[in-house]
Formats: structure tokens, sequence, C-alpha cells
């Protein structure tokens, strides 16, 4: 184990932007996402969870995967050049780690994505959360707020300084390159840390159980519930484009004269248009159906394909949505129990 | 540089020819000739015309039937629309095979029943004429099919004149309302295949066309002693991937465009009504 | 607070075991502090669902637009926002005021969870309290007071009607009116170049997600079909590209000018705070400062100005050169 001062991040963030596209929270206009690192960056580390997950990275709101030129009866197609995976994702929390191994199960399967296994070269530096918000659960899905097994260097906020851990091959070289700028704590300063993570892990644990949710949640597609929740949805897409695990998908094509291109953006199964045929016929015709099956797809349908709850419990949806339609009242519901004081 | 699972092939559409008002055939080879890919009946590709848009259809010929694809397309949407009126020599856009197809090896030895309304014959047709080439695998094959109307028919050569006389093979031709120069059955095709009254024995049976006839179809057939596991569907619903990642044709816990589009009636009853 | 909500309980179950109403729209607590959100109430054994506290932000009157409802005589709650947003609704022909029973709930102010959030006061935060001027912050083991205002929503301490201008019974006293200037912002904005503006612009839009709850949350977006959501031609394309995301907030801009009631529920709900009010308000400000004072949602019967044409009416905007 090492750590580096906090003093000396802006070194290190200069350092690693020259080797790789650098991209940790900052601030604009209030707003703090992932963007790439440049000088004078505000960088916000300490704020919990980005308003967009590093999904937006990953998983890009839209890109273009083809190029095609019609003149006349002819049409050509060209593939657009793979993305460039070799960039470093700093100050990700382990929900949003979690997040980026469920978005893998879709997108890794076969037929693999390949632009998607392009952008998982990255390097993820993951930031441990000390103290998780009262809208966050991802104990309950058996994460840990601080500690994320999939990243590749963790780090662990010890006020002055980030306790620091390669926990891949991956990391380990990055680490090694780094030699200037970490040092070795103190035990002391290490079991500071330790505690810290105990702690976060102990806040959320009283908190939760989720014996058997899996399980009911499958029997819940014509619970009354339903019938309730979805009566104040806006049946806007906040809580599927916030989310770190949504998926959904389409596909478009623009075009200018004989030249166009065709993107694949993120949808919403919140809307609308989502699942209307060219017919007419609608599977899911009202907003009720839509809200189900967001929630039946985390709970219940995405653990039947894949072997794993597609949410994290980062928290998004619940502090987000502008009437409070809020998941944990499903998973109660499912017989999952909560206590929120 | 490795491909992208939604990386299309260009491909020129040799022939079109008018079925119905709305429904036209359109023979679809690769570049370079032959067919884009080899496929079994029941499975689906995506076509494309860039700057309109991409839409998923089922493959309405029969592998090894012709060095093209053939889709049976009705106009009902933007791309269907710009599909009908395209030339032939046009290039479009292909990816597939998609689904599971039928389960053709489970068919064989039984006798087969055909359901099909209006464009709901495209799938089928593909299976129907798989069957009739390996024809010795299979006992009598029955065809039930209709439509609104006479002039809504599709593929009617083979409907009068190819099928009837193939061995051990019998079709059944309805239309919803009668009119003049129709002598055939008036009426709807549920109401027709329980006329019929089809037996269950050994028999596997096969249907597509309208959710609502296909619901109907489901009911007669459960009342004319056939199990769930004998009845086999096509379902068709809003697709964008083809390959269990866009994340809109689920129903429950399955992907249509993966685990389907064919599932047999048993399965289904097990998944949600979301379809 | 208690006292309103206590009243708002009594009266709804009054006129739902009345029969004179089928449902009460009103808003309901959550399991976390900030959390009051739309409930549906059709049983008067539910009207202690009811809560009226600082959280009670979304506008109920949107919800009448189902069709499930058209057909049901509903009861709601309006604050003074919803009840421009109400009246917005009538002008475009798109309630009746006939089904609704409305009862007017004065407000000074709600607060945004936001900016407790940066005031560093919501870890362990189990409720806030108003007494006059003043918020209480209660914990599980202290508490913490202070001003009032400083929490409210921007959108509350620029707002001039917090007393609803249509209702059939009040609930509560008249509150005082004390806006703050409103067009402070888009008054710095026209302070600076165009080159400037535009940078701030596209800044701002280049975040969008297109998730439309603005549209969504909007009482002037009504529309049956919106222009945004037909596939066929598709005018707005899904990629959020730049030039796509301004196509969408000028054109939606453009459609609320004389119509946006400035409730300011647009801004609130976007996740990545996209100033859209300060764009709803230029064009306020333009409307005014062309043809006159006039404040959307106040009076349904009057004409907005851009619905009518007086040959006297200016084209200042048809002379002048540039921006």
């Amino acid at each position: 184990m090492q750590e580096i001062q906090k003093a000396r991040l802006p070194q290190l963030w200069e350092y690693l932007a020259k080797k790789a596209p650098l991209y940790l929270p900052q601030q604009e206009d209030g707003v703090i996402n992932f963007a790439p690192w440049q000088e004078g960056a505000r960088v916000k580390l300490e704020s919990l969870n980005t308003v967009l997950p590093p999904k937006s990275i990953v998983f890009p709101q839209w890109e273009t995967y083809l190029h095609f030129t019609q003149k006349a009866r002819e049409l050509k197609l060209t593939p657009t050049k793979e993305p460039e995976g070799s960039y470093i994702l700093f100050g990700v929390r382990p929900c949003d780690v979690a997040g980026i191994t469920v978005l893998d199960r879709v997108f890794l399967q076969d037929p693999v994505d390949v632009f998607y296994e392009s952008r998982r070269r990255c390097t993820i530096i993951s930031l441990a959360c000390n103290e998780p918000d009262i809208s966050c659960f991802c104990s309950a899905f058996g994460l840990e707020p601080g500690f994320a097994p999939a990243a590749d260097i963790m780090l662990w906020d010890g006020d002055k300084f980030l306790l620091w851990q390669s926990l891949t091959e991956k990391g380990e070289t990055l680490t090694h390159s780094l030699t200037d700028l970490l040092e070795v704590p103190t035990p002391a300063e290490t079991e500071s840390v330790q505690c810290l993570r105990e702690t976060a892990a102990t806040v959320q644990e009283q908190k939760w159980g989720l014996d058997g949710v899996k399980e009911r949640a499958k029997d819940m597609f014509n619970a009354p519930i339903w019938d309730s929740l979805y009566r104040r949805c806006l049946g806007c897409g906040i809580c599927t484009y916030l989310c770190p695990t949504c998926h959904c998908f389409d596909i478009g094509d623009f075009s200018r004269g004989e030249r166009g291109e065709r993107f694949r953006c993120w949808d919403s199964c919140m809307y609308k248009d989502f699942t209307l045929m060219a017919s007419g016929e609608n599977p899911r015709p009202t907003q009720k159906e839509r809200v189900r099956q967001r929630f039946m797809h985390k709970l219940s349908y995405f653990p039947a394909q894949h072997g794993l709850y597609g949410c994290v419990g980062c928290g998004r949806c619940v502090r987000k949505c502008p009437v409070n339609i809020d998941i944990t009242q499903v998973i109660k519901e499912a017989g999952g129990s909560i206590s929120c004081a | 540089m490795l491909k992208h699972p939604l990386f299309p092939q260009v491909a020129v559409v040799e022939r079109i020819s008018r079925e119905t008002a709305d429904i036209k055939t359109f023979s679809v080879a690769a570049l370079k000739g032959g067919v884009p890919f080899n496929f079994m009946p029941g499975q689906c590709a995506m076509l494309s015309v860039p700057a309109v848009g991409e839409a998923l259809f089922s493959i309405t010929s029969a592998p090894a039937q012709a060095d093209f694809l053939e889709f049976s397309i009705k106009k009902t949407g933007a791309v269907t629309d710009c599909l009908h009126g395209i030339e032939e020599g046009c290039q479009i856009a292909i990816r597939g095979p998609y689904g599971n197809g039928f389960p053709v090896a489970q068919l064989k030895g039984r006798d087969l029943l055909f359901i099909g309304g209006g464009i709901g014959l495209a799938p089928l047709r593909s299976l129907i004429n798989y069957c009739l080439v390996h024809r010795g695998d299979y006992g009598n094959i029955h065809i039930v099919y209709g439509a609104r109307s006479a002039a809504d028919l599709m593929q009617r050569k083979e409907l009068y004149e190819n099928w009837p006389a193939s061995p051990a093979t019998s079709v059944y031709l309805t239309v919803d309302t009668g009119q003049e120069g129709w002598d055939g059955h008036v009426g709807f095709v549920p109401q027709y295949v329980e006329e019929l009254g089809f037996s269950p024995q050994n028999s596997i049976a096969l249907t597509c066309g309208p959710p609502i006839m296909i619901k109907y179809v489901l009911a007669g057939l459960e009342r004319l002693g056939f199990q769930p596991e004998q009845i086999h569907t096509t379902l068709e619903m809003r697709m964008k991937c083809g390959v269990g990642k866009c994340g809109r044709c689920n129903i429950g816990g399955k992907y249509v465009c993966r685990n389907g589009p064919v599932f047999n009636f048993a399965e289904l009853k097990k998944l949600p009504a979301e379809y | 607070m208690k006292e309103i909500m206590q009243k708002m309980r009594a009266e709804a179950a009054r006129v739902l075991s009345s029969g004179e109403v089928d449902l009460v729209l009103g808003w309901e607590k959550g399991d976390l502090w900030w959390q009051s959100y739309p409930v549906f109430i059709e049983n008067e054994k539910k009207a202690e669902l009811l809560t009226w506290d600082l959280f009670c932000v979304p506008n109920l009157a949107k919800y009448l637009l189902e069709e499930i409802w058209h057909k049901k005589r509903v009861a709601l709650f309006f604050k003074g926002c919803d009840a421009l947003g109400f009246n917005q609704l009538m002008q475009d022909k798109r309630v009746d005021r006939e089904k609704a029973f409305i009862f007017a709930v004065p407000c000074s102010g709600l607060v945004d969870p936001q900016k407790v959030e940066r005031a560093g006061l919501h870890q362990g935060l189990l409720r806030v309290e108003r007494l006059g001027d003043e918020l209480t912050f209660v914990y599980k083991d202290r508490e913490k007071k202070t001003a009032a205002p400083w929490f409210y929503y921007d959108k509350c301490l620029t707002c001039r009607y917090p007393n609803p201008v249509v209702f059939d019974f009040m609930l509560g006293e008249p509150v005082p009116v004390n806006p703050r200037e409103r067009f402070t912002a888009v008054k710095e904005l026209e302070g600076q170049n165009v080159d400037a503006r535009f940078q701030y612009w596209q800044r701002q839009f280049s975040r969008c997600i297109r998730c439309f709850a603005c549209r969504n949350v909007c009482p002037a977006c009504s529309c049956r079909e919106c222009i945004f959501d037909l596939t066929s031609p598709r005018w707005l394309g899904k990629a959020t590209e730049l030039s796509e995301n301004q196509f969408y907030h000028i054109t939606r801009a453009f459609h609320m000018a004389g119509r946006c009631v400035d409730c300011g529920e647009c801004a609130r709900v976007c996740p990545v705070q996209i100033p859209l009010t300060s764009l709803n308000r230029k064009l306020i400000k333009d409307i005014d400062e062309l043809y006159g004072p006039y404040d959307a949602g106040v009076d349904p019967q009057k004409v907005p100005p851009l619905v009518t044409f007086n040959p006297g009416d200016p084209a200042a905007f048809l002379e002048s050169k540039g921006v």
C-alpha cells in the first residue's frame, strides 16, 4: 500500500494526462461530471456521485459507428475507427465501478460490442466513500462503499492524503511509474483509513436486507404497486440516463446530400415511443407498463439473464427523480428491508 | 479491425415483385452475388436504407432455395415506405441472421399445421418451402391462410399452384369479407381452423399473423386438443440491435431478438403478458 | 404548515365522502426528508396520506391531462405557481375548469434540497420545519436554525404570485408578496457581447442529455403530439449533438413565448442545471418591453400578446441590425 499527499494531486494529474486522456469529476456551471483534465481544471473529488455516471465515458450518449455514401443506386459503407481505449478514469466511486461491470455483461457478451470493448481497456482508479449519502444503498447489492474489486487502483481518502493500492496488473504498472509521487504510509495512516472503510460499510449494512428480493420480484408483474407508482411519473428520461447500469439504445442516421453516418444513442424505456411499432401496436401502451419494465428489469429480468442485479444502489434516481419515484420503495414492496433513519 | 456487431454489409435488391396493394417481395443478394449469409427458417435480418433507418424483417425464402434472400414487406412506416419506393438494382444494407428460427429438428416426422394471416405468411413460407424440399422428413402438411380480401393474399402462385401440387399437402384459404369473384371460404382464420377441425395427434401447429389473430388461434387450437408445447408462433416487437443489447424487445427475461422470435405456447405462458 | 396540512386532510376527506369529487390530487411524504411527491387519493380513508411541507414542489395541474381523469371530477391543491400553470392549461383549452375543485395554498417559499446539500446540512437530516422566517433542520440528536430564504428555490425568491390566482376554496391566509428582481440574470447576459452570450449558451446546451424532463413538467407544454417526438418526419435527431440540443431548447422557448408562466419547474427538474429560467425570462422581458407587461397564467380570459396583431405593434426586431 502507498499514499499520495493531496497537495501533490495536481502534479499527479498533469503527469497522468501526459500518458493518456484523464477523466475526472469536474465542476462546470455548478454541475459535476467526468470531463477530460486540462490545466486549471476544477476537480471535485470530494463530492460523492457525479451527475452522469462514468457510463457516459465507456458508453457515450451517442457515437457514430459507420459512414455511408449513396450515389444513384450505389451504396458504400465505411466503418468508423474504433475508439481509443487507453484513457484513465480517476475518482470513480465503487458503485459506479460496479455499474460498469453490469454494462460489461451486456456489451461483452456474444456478439461482443467492439467499440465498448475498446473503451473498456481503460484504467479505472476508484475512490472509496467514507460517508455514503442517505440515498446511497450500494451495500444492498453486496457492494462495499469502501472498496471496488473491479477497479485497477483503489484510493481511500485520509483527509490530507489518499491511500493508494493497485488491484490489477494494469494498476500495478501504472503505480510503478509513479514512484516519485507516491510515498509509504505510516501504520497509523493505514489504520485510520481501514477504520473509515469499516464504518462506511457498517453504516449501510445496518440499513439493508435484500433476502429473497430477486425471487419475489419475479412474481411482481401483477403487483398492485404498479397501479399507483406510475401515476405521478412524468415520463422523462432522468432515471434511465443518470443510471450507471441502464444501457438501452437506439440507432439513428443522419445525412446531408449523398453522405451520412449511422450512430447509436441512449434511449429510455420511459419514453412512450420506445416499444411503439410501425404498425401502431405498443406492448407497453401506458406509463404503468414502462415504469414496471424499468424496475422489473433491474430486480428480476436482469438477474435472470445475467445472474446479478441491474442496480448498484448509487441513488442517482432517488435523488434526481422530479417526483421522487424511488426504487427503494419497490425493493421494500418485494420484501427487502430498509430503514432510512 | 474487429467487426462491430451492428455493422451491416451492402446488398443488392435484385428483384421486386408486387404481392398486394401494400406488400412487395424483395430479392436481396450479396454485392458479389449469392446469399449475404446462411440462415434457418424463422430467422430475421435487419434491412436498412441509409439516411432513413433500419428495420427487422423475417426472411421469407427457404434456406438453399435460391442465391438470394427474399423479404415480403408491408408498407407501414418510414423504412418500409422507402423500400417500397426503390427500384431493382438499388443497393441497401443488411445484417443478420437474427433469432432462433423454427425448431426444424423437433418437427421431423410430424404432421404440420401452418396458420397464417396477412403478412404473417412471410416467416411461415420459409419453413413451408424448407419442409417441401425435405418432403420425406415430414407427415401431412396443412396450410390455412387468410387475409382481409382476396386481393390481400400474398404468394398466390405458391398458394394456388406449388403447394397444393406437393404430395400430402393441402392449402385452405379464407378471406375476412366476401366479394364478387371469390368463391372460397369467407370468415376469420381462427374460426376456419376450428371448422376444419385438425387433429392434434402427432401434429405441430405453427402460426403467425396479427396479434389478435394469434390470440384466437391459440384458444381455438387448445379447444381442438393441441397442447401448448405443440403450438409455435413467431412474435413481433420493435427491435433496434437484433443482438440482445438495445433492451427494447424483452418480454420479461427473454429477448425476442435472441431467444425468439419463435416461441412455443408453453414458453409464452411462462412469460408476462406483455406482447 | 401543520395546520394547513390538517385542513388539507379534512377537506380532502370531506369532498371525497360527500361525492363532490372522485379524486383528490395532493402531496404525500416519502421516506427521505426532501421527498414530497404527488399522490392520487380516491378513498377518504387515504386522506391521511396528504402532506404539506417545505418540499411540496411538484405542480399537480398537469395530471389533469391524463385521459383516465377526463371524465372525473378532481379536487387539487395549488400553490401560487401551480395556479398560473392551471390557467395556462385552461387558456390552451386543455383542461376544464368545471371539473376541477381547487384548494388554494398560499406559499411563502419552498426549500431547494440542493442548497441544503451545498451548505453541507444534509447528512443525517431527518426533516426541515419552518416557523415564521426561520428554518429548523432537525437531526437525530441536534437541531440547527437558520434564516429561511437562504434555502428557498431561486424561483421562490422571485415569485410574484405566491397566492393562487384561481381557486374555489382557500386554505390559510394570503402571504405577503415580496419578490426579488427576476430579470437580474437576464440583464447580466444582455450586457455581454454576442460572442460571450453565444459561448455561454453553447456551454449550457452542450450539457443537455435530452431527458425531456423540462418539457414533460411544463404546464405550457401540453400538445397531444410533440414535434420532438415525431419520427416521420423526425425533426429532432436523437444524437445529443450541440446543434440538435440548441434546436430543441430554442424551439421550445419560442413555443413557450407568451405562454410561459415562469413557474421555474423546467429549471428545477433539469438534472444538468441548464438555466432555462434565463432563456424563458429573456422572452418574457422582450414581450413585456415590446407589447407591454403581460403575465401568462394570471388571467386566462386576457388575449396573449403573441396571438394578436395590432397595426401599431412595434417591429423593432425587423429593423434592428444584428442582435
